[in-house]
């Protein structure tokens, strides 16, 4: 950076992206793959190996081109990237644009202390994923890359440097026995979707479909002694196969989560918080506090029973994966939580804290909502009994649900924060400061009309699209105080 | 409420309408809504129905409920829409069985678009578009407005813009 100071010294990808770069394109090229299976199969072999080795050619090939003509340069204010085989695209990120500087490491990228850097700059996001990314270089170069960002930013920012050094104690980490815990909630049945999928697509393919009945009766009538026992003990054979669901289920999200949170840990960094979690794709995340939105803590019934709570943030870049919100400890307890809203010169909503409830009509809206369906179901009763009660068993529970969420659904204003609380499966508490409000939607239908409630509905930075926060059922004149309050006397 | 505003744009909290000839607009998109509408129910008609005792009834009904639709509609979602631009907020009421009532902190805007449809040039309106950060609720339409006015509007918002995204 001696002989333009301004622009910088160009500098290339780290060579060993020629490798892990040819790896992570082969294994994008799945259509590629299918095609070459299916020419193996149906007994073209040579043709298939011919095939193969033309597609590890040319995305060789494509891999140099893309390493050869990818250049970047660190300025004084700005990177610049340069790039593209044919048609060129010269980029510059302002480090005044820069949020956040994400750092990413696949397995075979720790092997060779390499490191994918992603610049967040707030309008990149879910369109065009691939802006502002360095695939594979050092990852000295990608601490120091952070550390001249965050330099920079600093310059502006009021909050005071801290040394994050790994001496220091973390705000918050996880042992393995933490994370196994948070596994075994993490229940998940979506291998059995997978599996459900995958059979539906391959299943002609591959000449059966394991989720018929035709599959099993063939397969036991191979030893019949095994069919006749298996008849004979049909509920111990349910109580089995429902067993191993369950046992399936655990294993699934014990896996996913060991491998998303092995080694969680959070630190206090300069101006934000730094995470680091993974076991086998590492990955190292810093959130401005200057860039959150909002804090909301979950958990469900049985997590909330052994006192055990999730925190995620809602900022404005999204998390990796395209997933809205930052998960800043996966199970935690009131305690360590309290420590890291602290951070942020926030706190949980204390003992004294005037939570307010909402209008039974959270409840009778959906009653009345639901009337017509409980009329079809009464009728249906009169020609099939068995379906007409089943139906009316699942209105009363998803009326029951919602009557459960309705005792759970209040809010409470603390200063300058307002608190929502509700939800009885998916039990959420939501942290949001007034001046992180966008817009404030004031809605009531024709249901809702007379009860005279209506809802409120908040427009926050960031976060997932599809959950916005509201506040359903208030009384029309609580909620038109209660938007008055928020959007009056902003500083 | 404020000082610094062009006569013509009203600032205070009074809630006001848009321009009468904003009917006209609703009137010609329904209109454009329900004439495939009308054309796909004569073309069933004459060719599914034919034979059965409901023959006739989609190409009487429809153009029917078009026509009753045509001329109520406009004139309620007209008489139901309501705005207002105060010293620091945009408030905008609209709908009677989905009522909406929105209210966006003017220092919260991220960027304005002053918009005319075809529609729009044939009737003399134009519509402000506010963008919002949020998530939920990102884009907040005033339709309606003279390009005079939603210019206007759109200058005072403009001044007010203030970002808080350091």
């Amino acid at each position: 950076m001696v002989e333009d100071r301004a622009v910088g010294a160009p500098e290339r990808l780290h060579p060993m992206f020629l490798a892990t770069g040819l790896g992570g394109s082969l294994r994008g090229l799945v259509g590629g793959w299918a095609a070459i299976g299916y020419l193996g199969f149906s007994g073209r072999l040579g043709t298939a190996l011919l095939a193969a080795v033309a597609l590890v050619v040319v995305v060789a090939i494509s891999v140099f081109l893309y390493w050869r003509r990818f250049e970047y340069r660190v300025g004084d204010s700005e990177i610049r990237i340069d790039s593209g085989i044919v048609s060129r695209t010269h980029r510059s990120i302002p480090f005044d644009r820069i949020q956040d500087v994400d750092i990413t490491q696949g397995p075979v990228a720790r092997l060779f202390g390499l490191a994918r850097v992603k610049f967040e700059t707030g309008s990149s996001s879910a369109k065009r994923p691939d802006e502002g990314v360095l695939q594979a270089i050092a990852l000295e170069r990608a601490e120091e890359l952070r550390q001249l960002v965050r330099g920079h930013r600093r310059a502006g920012a009021a909050a005071a440097p801290i040394a994050a050094t790994d001496d220091a104690p973390p705000l918050f980490a996880m042992d393995w026995r933490r994370v196994l815990l948070a596994g075994l909630f993490n229940f998940s049945l979506a291998l059995f979707a997978g599996l459900f999928g995958a059979t539906q697509s391959f299943g002609d393919l591959l000449g059966f479909d394991p989720l018929s009945r035709r599959f099993w009766l063939q397969m036991v009538n191979a030893g019949d002694p095994i069919a006749q026992y298996l008849l004979a003990h049909r509920i111990a054979v349910a109580a089995a196969g429902l067993g191993l669901l369950v046992l399936a289920g655990l294993a699934t999200g014990v896996v996913r989560t060991m491998l998303r949170e092995y080694g969680f840990r959070v630190d206090r960094a300069e101006a934000g918080l730094r995470r680091r979690r993974g076991l086998i794709t590492r990955t190292d995340v810093t959130l401005p506090v200057a860039r959150i939105q909002a804090a909301i803590i979950a958990s469900g019934p049985l997590r909330d029973m052994f006192g055990w709570r999730e925190l995620k943030l809602q900022s404005l870049a999204h998390d990796e994966g395209g997933k809205g919100d930052h998960v800043l400890a996966p199970l935690a307890r009131d305690a360590e939580i309290a420590g890291l809203l602290g951070e942020l010169g926030w706190a949980l909503p204390a003992e004294s804290a005037e939570w307010r409830s909402v209008s039974s009509a959270f409840v009778w809206t959906l009653v009345l909502g639901l009337s017509p369906l409980v009329l079809l179901a009464a009728v249906q009763m009169l020609f099939a009994p068995a379906i007409g009660a089943a139906a009316l068993v699942a209105i009363g529970a998803v009326i029951a649900a919602r009557w459960l969420a309705w005792r759970r659904t209040a809010f409470a204003l603390d200063g300058e924060l307002l608190l929502v609380r509700g939800g009885w499966w998916r039990r959420r508490l939501l942290i949001l400061p007034r001046r992180r409000i966008q817009s404030i939607d004031l809605a009531e239908n024709f249901i809702g009309r007379r009860f005279e409630v209506a809802s409120l509905a908040f427009g926050i930075a960031g976060g997932s699209g599809f959950s916005a926060h509201a506040i359903p059922a208030l009384p029309r004149e609580t909620a038109r105080q209660l938007r008055d309050r928020l959007l009056g006397s902003r500083a | 409420m404020s000082d610094d505003a062009t006569p013509d744009v009203p600032l205070g909290d009074a809630l006001q309408p848009v321009e009468p000839a904003y009917r006209h607009v609703l009137r010609v998109r329904l209109l454009l809504l329900w004439v495939p509408l009308i054309m796909a129910g004569l073309i069933a008609d004459r060719l599914l129905l034919a034979d059965t005792p409901v023959f006739g009834l989609p190409s009487t009904a429809l153009p029917l409920l078009a026509l009753i639709a045509l001329t109520l509609a406009p004139k309620r979602i007209y008489d139901r829409l309501r705005y207002a631009l105060t010293a620091d907020q945009l408030r905008l009421v609209r709908g009677w069985l989905f009522h909406t009532d929105t209210i966006v902190p003017l220092v919260r805007v991220q960027h304005l678009d002053v918009t005319r449809s075809p529609l729009d040039k044939m009737f003399g309106t134009a519509s402000l578009i506010v963008h919002t950060a949020g998530t939920h609720n990102s884009v907040v339409t005033v339709p309606g407005l003279t390009p005079e006015r939603a210019a206007a509007m759109r200058d005072i918002i403009r001044d007010r813009v203030r970002t808080d995204f350091v």
